[in-house]
């Protein structure tokens, strides 16, 4: 039973977070604020709260000090609420008793400017945050089963990767697949750079690998329609494309590896595509390098069936142009241009290969050499420079462009165009994220929990991301990114048990009048009307503590663990009158 | 020949090198319940990211997003971190692999020691930082900075008066708990493992090899990782941009990108791919910090390749004002208080003359010279430059020829911290994987079924 007792042996802990706080608010004059508040047993500072000194500090006060409930003034919550805790409770302190005042992003560097307003408006922070400590309960987290199978989203490379390492750890894997192969792009691709190794011959050892694994279980032409539950228990209902009846399994995490599409040709019309046959998209030319592909491998003009001489590569097609179509770089088609640049001369050794591009994108190990050995080698011509224009004339293509290193127009008539047209996301990436409750940018590229070091968790626990899916990406990254998604799914299901926190909602049945207008407000559908009993439940594993159903309770039934209407009026009432609420403390 | 090994395999992880690489590494695997020991080199963990300012494409201060790693990986039960240590020798193979490790004398006892920091307050002896890059100062007993995770001092013994004069002691006379050991002697520690990750990291080309850029002889040519210090809040400046010469804040900044990159004849031929991101980064702050001042930056091609990164250089282009030049520099020297940059302007095909104040080198980033040792060690493959060698980059980017032993961040090619520590990630998995055969196989539920 959570303890209903009142802190009242409070310590305040104030950080200086180098001069990141200590720069602009006066520490001194905080902590002589709180020197005789009331329940305030111990008000200390420290340089960096957050290191093992001051954590050391915090702990040494608890123990000396019997102190019940203590407050961090320090960085965002988001920051370090976890680690204080955590180091709470190694010295015996409840850490739903432990309380961050968030004083720099909030405070310091907000008003950097003005270091005065800046230090009241700390202490008013503290103030209110000692307050809420004052009410908090001492609560206990509570465990939940985790299911200890995966389901993967997508039978790409990235798919196909995540699927396998989860099944080698032992763990069985779900892979649902919406085409009728397994493969993604990847089984549309001719060489792979840097070496030019067969993409299907790479793939098909993949695929052997996958079919030895008796853990995966791979579902085609099938589609996921819906998702319910949390970490550890989602339940996912796949449909098979042209059957009535739909699957239901339950999974601990998912991956989402649906890869990526192409910018439309059709959208490009000033380079002719769409209009003009000879002008072809890098996936289509892919087609035409790939010993399995329709031509076995000859590059051939769609037209007429012949070979070209003159081939003209277009680099950034719908990308890196933030007034006419995507604004970012697709970062694979400088690397994969150059390698069909370089196939096509190989083949061709009287042929010509010219790239038109803006900057050649070729970072990392071996990348840009492969780069100049296409320069010197098989004598590609790079231009730096826009193409204006492409338009038919006779049975050539011709190519208006600008050489931005000679100054020079340059017109070119070549007899086949390759545009390297832009990564976008899949189309139904958007509904998709819906369905499973996951973020996209702008674009519709799923969106990571933090862009630099979670790159493949989704802000939703138990959903995770790898390949294209999130953004461009060639192979090798690919593959690392989904053998890290497996890395969080092996993590989860080295557990029997998840361990949730308790900050959630609950309903007063005293006050509930089941109305329930909390129940559609609830965004995680944690909410159900009592089957028999006049009032609304929470489904403790669903509720994510966000707050919604309490705003919308018009009886104040609905409340939050350690965010009670009782506790935020009492912060209300010390941050406008602190003299009087302290009086009646 | 097969070695016979009596023992079951040791679901235990070395990893050698604790950046940000090697400390996601050892948290996916410590996390899922198996013990880690993680050895570093230097006194505390970090790696480079601990030096940086703030990251892009976010600009989120890289020592507020690390820390709460830091401080986790300090505390994690399962992970037994051994730093100011190196790996001086590995026998074995997976399963079973023994490594001696070698703790070098810190001339504090690490155990009594509480971090207090009063040894570093007294000590009367002041040096050149390295962390810093030369722009700032620390005492001759020292800890990386003031959150570094482990946040015990070691004595830099070349520098100490008691080590090179034999006189002063002072640090010891201070310390509270007695820890000061001047005669404590290396550790050698024996460990097994069932598999290793090498997460080296990477050094920068040096400066002082770039004769033409001034770099080394003009102290207003820095080094782009020095400029990081000085973007620092916790730097020597504490975030203030000033020049090394005379502490002036500059008004006008030269940026050099590819210094020592793409160059086979002279430096490396690779493209060192974080340097375009971390220019524009750089630029930007400066302009945020001295909003008059003007930043001009040389160019070959401009590698802002990825999601969110093009937008980012274009913000720095269209927001900031930061004036790209595309051409290369061919010589930079002192003239009176300015320094002197001569490039090329490739677009308007015009020779151009700057009088800057200060120059910042985007240097190259280098495999380091030890990766290649440890790699022979392990009978693993390095490149021609001796970065870390993958088995196949298109079909297991993270595994080498030797079973059992993966690799993982910048030791195996230039890159970003995302993508450092989806490969840490990477790495983590192939070793779970591992252990997880070698344990009791957990009970297989078939997929399919409800
Ligand atoms: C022209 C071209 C050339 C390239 N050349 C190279 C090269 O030489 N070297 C290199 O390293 N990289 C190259 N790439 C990049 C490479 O194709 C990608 O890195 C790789 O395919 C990404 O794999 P993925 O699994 O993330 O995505 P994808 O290959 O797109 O796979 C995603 C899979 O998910 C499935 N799917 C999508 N939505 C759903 C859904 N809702 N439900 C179920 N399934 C779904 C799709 O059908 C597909 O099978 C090239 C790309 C292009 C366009
Ligand atoms: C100037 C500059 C700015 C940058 N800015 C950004 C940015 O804004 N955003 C971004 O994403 N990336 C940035 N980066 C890149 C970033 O620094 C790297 O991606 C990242 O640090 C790589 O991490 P790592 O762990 O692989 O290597 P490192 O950080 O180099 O770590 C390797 C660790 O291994 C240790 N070690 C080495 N040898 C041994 C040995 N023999 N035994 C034991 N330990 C050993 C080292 O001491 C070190 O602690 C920047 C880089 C530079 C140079
Ligand atoms: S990778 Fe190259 S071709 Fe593709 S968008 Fe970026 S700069 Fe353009
Ligand atoms: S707190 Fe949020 S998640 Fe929990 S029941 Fe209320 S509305 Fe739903
Ligand atoms: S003995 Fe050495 S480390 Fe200690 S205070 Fe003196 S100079 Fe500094
Ligand atoms: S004074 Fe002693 S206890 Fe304090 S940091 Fe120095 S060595 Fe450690
Ligand atoms: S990333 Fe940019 S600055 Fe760095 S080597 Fe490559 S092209 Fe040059």
């Amino acid at each position: 039973m959570p303890a209903k007792t009142k802190a009242h042996r409070i310590g305040l802990f104030v950080c200086h977070c180098g001069l990141n706080i200590a720069g602009t608010v006066d520490i001194p004059q905080v902590l002589d604020a709180f020197k005789d508040a009331p329940a305030v047993l111990v008000a200390l500072d420290y340089k960096y709260m957050c290191s093992e000194p001051g954590q050391e500090l915090i702990r040494r006060k608890i123990a000396e000090e019997k102190l019940d409930g203590i407050v961090v003034a320090a960085c965002s919550p988001t920051m370090h609420e976890a680690t204080f805790r955590r180091n709470a409770e190694s010295a015996g302190l409840n850490p739903y008793r432990v309380e961050i005042a968030n004083i720099r992003e909030q405070v310091s560097w907000v008003h950097a400017k003005d270091p005065d307003a800046a230090t009241r408006k700390a202490i008013e922070v503290i103030r209110t945050i000692i307050e809420k400590v004052r009410y908090d309960e001492e609560l206990l987290p509570f465990t939940l089963p985790v299911v200890r199978r995966a389901l993967v989203i997508g039978g790409g490379i990235a798919g196909i990767q995540a699927a396998l390492d989860i099944a080698e750890a032992g763990f069985p894997v779900l892979l649902v697949e919406r085409e009728a192969q397994l493969g993604g792009r990847m089984a549309q691709l001719s060489g792979t750079y840097l070496n030019f190794e067969s993409a299907g011959d790479l793939l098909a050892q993949k695929l052997d690998a996958l079919r030895a694994r008796p853990e995966i279980t791979v579902l085609t032409e099938s589609e996921v329609e819906s998702l319910n539950g949390y970490v550890g228990n989602f339940t996912v209902r796949i449909r098979r494309r042209g059957e009535d009846q739909v699957q239901e399994a339950s999974v601990g995490a998912i991956v989402v590896a649906t890869g990526f599409d192409l910018y439309p040709m059709k959208q490009l019309p000033e380079y002719g595509a769409g209009a003009v046959p000879d002008v072809i998209s890098g996936l289509e030319m892919e087609a035409l390098l790939r010993p399995d592909g329709p031509t076995g491998g000859r590059v051939l003009r769609p037209s007429d069936g012949r070979p070209p001489k003159e081939v003209v590569f277009v680099q950034c097609a719908g990308s890196r142009d933030p007034e006419h179509a995507m604004p970012y770089c697709s970062k694979i088609c400088c690397m994969y241009t150059a390698k069909q640049a370089r196939l096509f001369c190989r083949q061709s050794p009287d042929g010509q290969a010219y790239v038109f591009y803006i900057d050649i994108r070729s970072g990392g190990k071996g990348a840009e050499e492969f780069v100049q050995a296409a320069m010197e080698e098989e004598r590609v011509l790079y231009l730096r420079g826009k193409v204006s224009k492409i338009f038919r004339d006779g049975d050539k293509v011709i190519v208006w462009g600008a050489d931005t290193l000679s100054g020079q127009q340059v017109e070119i008539a070549a007899d086949l165009v390759v545009l390297a047209t832009a990564v976008v996301p899949r189309a139904d990436a958007r509904d998709l994220a819906q369905r499973l409750r996951v973020g996209t940018d702008a674009h519709g590229f799923f969106n990571e929990a933090h862009p630099k070091l979670r790159p493949v968790e989704s802000l939703t626990a138990g959903i995770y991301l790898a390949g294209a899916a999130q953004g461009p990406k060639d192979i090798p990254e690919t593959l690392s990114q989904a053998s890290a998604a497996a890395a969080k799914v092996l993590s989860l299901f080295s557990r029997h048990e998840l361990v949730q926190e308790p900050t959630i909602a609950w309903v007063d049945p005293e006050l509930c009048s089941a109305c329930q207008l909390c129940v559609p407000a609830c965004p995680y559908e944690a909410r159900r009307p009592h089957p028999w009993k006049p009032l609304v439940t929470v489904n403790a594993a669903l509720c994510q503590g966000c707050g919604a159903c309490a705003t919308v309770c018009p009886n104040k039934a609905s409340k939050l663990r350690n965010y009670t209407p009782e506790q935020v009026l009492a912060m209300v009432d010390v941050l406008f009158a602190p003299a009087k609420a302290q009086e009646g403390a | 020949m097969m070695t016979r090994h009596t023992g079951a395999p040791n679901p235990h992880a070395l990893i050698i090198g604790a950046g940000i690489a090697g400390m996601q590494a050892a948290l996916d695997i410590a996390n899922s319940g198996y013990e880690v020991t993680l050895v570093e080199k230097l006194p505390s963990i970090g790696g480079h990211m601990a030096q940086l300012s703030e990251t892009f494409p976010t600009l989120d201060c890289a020592q507020c997003i690390l820390t709460p790693r830091t401080v986790e990986v300090g505390h994690h039960p399962n992970i037994h971190l051994i730093t100011y240590a190196e790996v001086e020798d590995i026998q074995g193979e997976v399963g079973h692999f023994r490594a001696r490790i070698r703790r070098r004398a810190a001339g504090v006892n690490w155990d009594i020691c509480t971090g207090c920091g009063v040894c570093i307050e007294k000590c009367p002896t002041r040096v050149e930082s390295d962390f810093d890059m030369g722009l700032g100062r620390r005492k001759a007993i020292y800890t990386l900075s003031p959150q570094a995770v482990p946040n015990k001092p070691i004595i830099d013994k070349a520098r100490c008066r008691f080590f090179t004069q034999g006189k002063c002691r002072v640090c010891e006379k201070f310390c509270p708990t007695g820890a000061i050991a001047y005669d404590q002697e290396d550790a050698l520690f024996e460990i097994e493992a069932g598999a290793v990750i090498l997460a080296t990291g990477y050094d920068l080309y040096d400066v002082t090899r770039l004769g033409e850029y001034g770099a080394g002889q003009v102290p207003d040519v820095i080094s782009g990782l020095a400029f990081e210090r000085l973007l620092s809040a916790s730097g020597p400046t504490a975030g203030k941009i000033r020049r090394p010469s005379d502490g002036r804040e500059p008004k006008e900044v030269v940026f050099v990108q590819c210094a020592g990159s793409r160059d086979p004849e002279k430096a490396m031929p690779y493209c060192s791919t974080i340097c375009c991101m971390y220019t524009a980064k750089h630029a930007m702050l400066y302009r945020h910090r001295v909003p008059n001042g003007q930043a001009y930056v040389f160019y070959i091609d401009i590698r802002t390749a990825g999601r969110r990164y093009e937008e980012f250089l274009q913000r720095a282009v269209e927001e900031d004002r930061v004036l790209y030049l595309r051409g290369k520099v061919s010589k930079i020297f002192r003239d009176g208080d300015k320094v002197v940059v001569w490039g090329a302007d490739t677009l308007s095909g015009q020779q151009v003359e700057i009088a800057a104040d200060m120059v910042v080198l985007a240097t190259a980033i280098v495999p380091r010279p030890e990766t290649r040792r440890l790699a022979e060690l392990l009978g693993i493959d390095v490149d021609a430059h001796g970065f870390l060698q993958e088995v196949n980059p298109n079909l297991e980017p993270v595994s080498t020829r030797r079973p059992g032993v993966f690799i993982a961040g910048a030791a195996v090619g230039p890159r970003d911290i995302p993508e450092t520590v989806a490969q840490a990630s990477a790495a983590a998995a192939k070793v779970l994987a591992l252990f997880a055969r070698w344990q009791a196989v957990p009970e297989v539920v078939h997929a399919g079924e409800n």
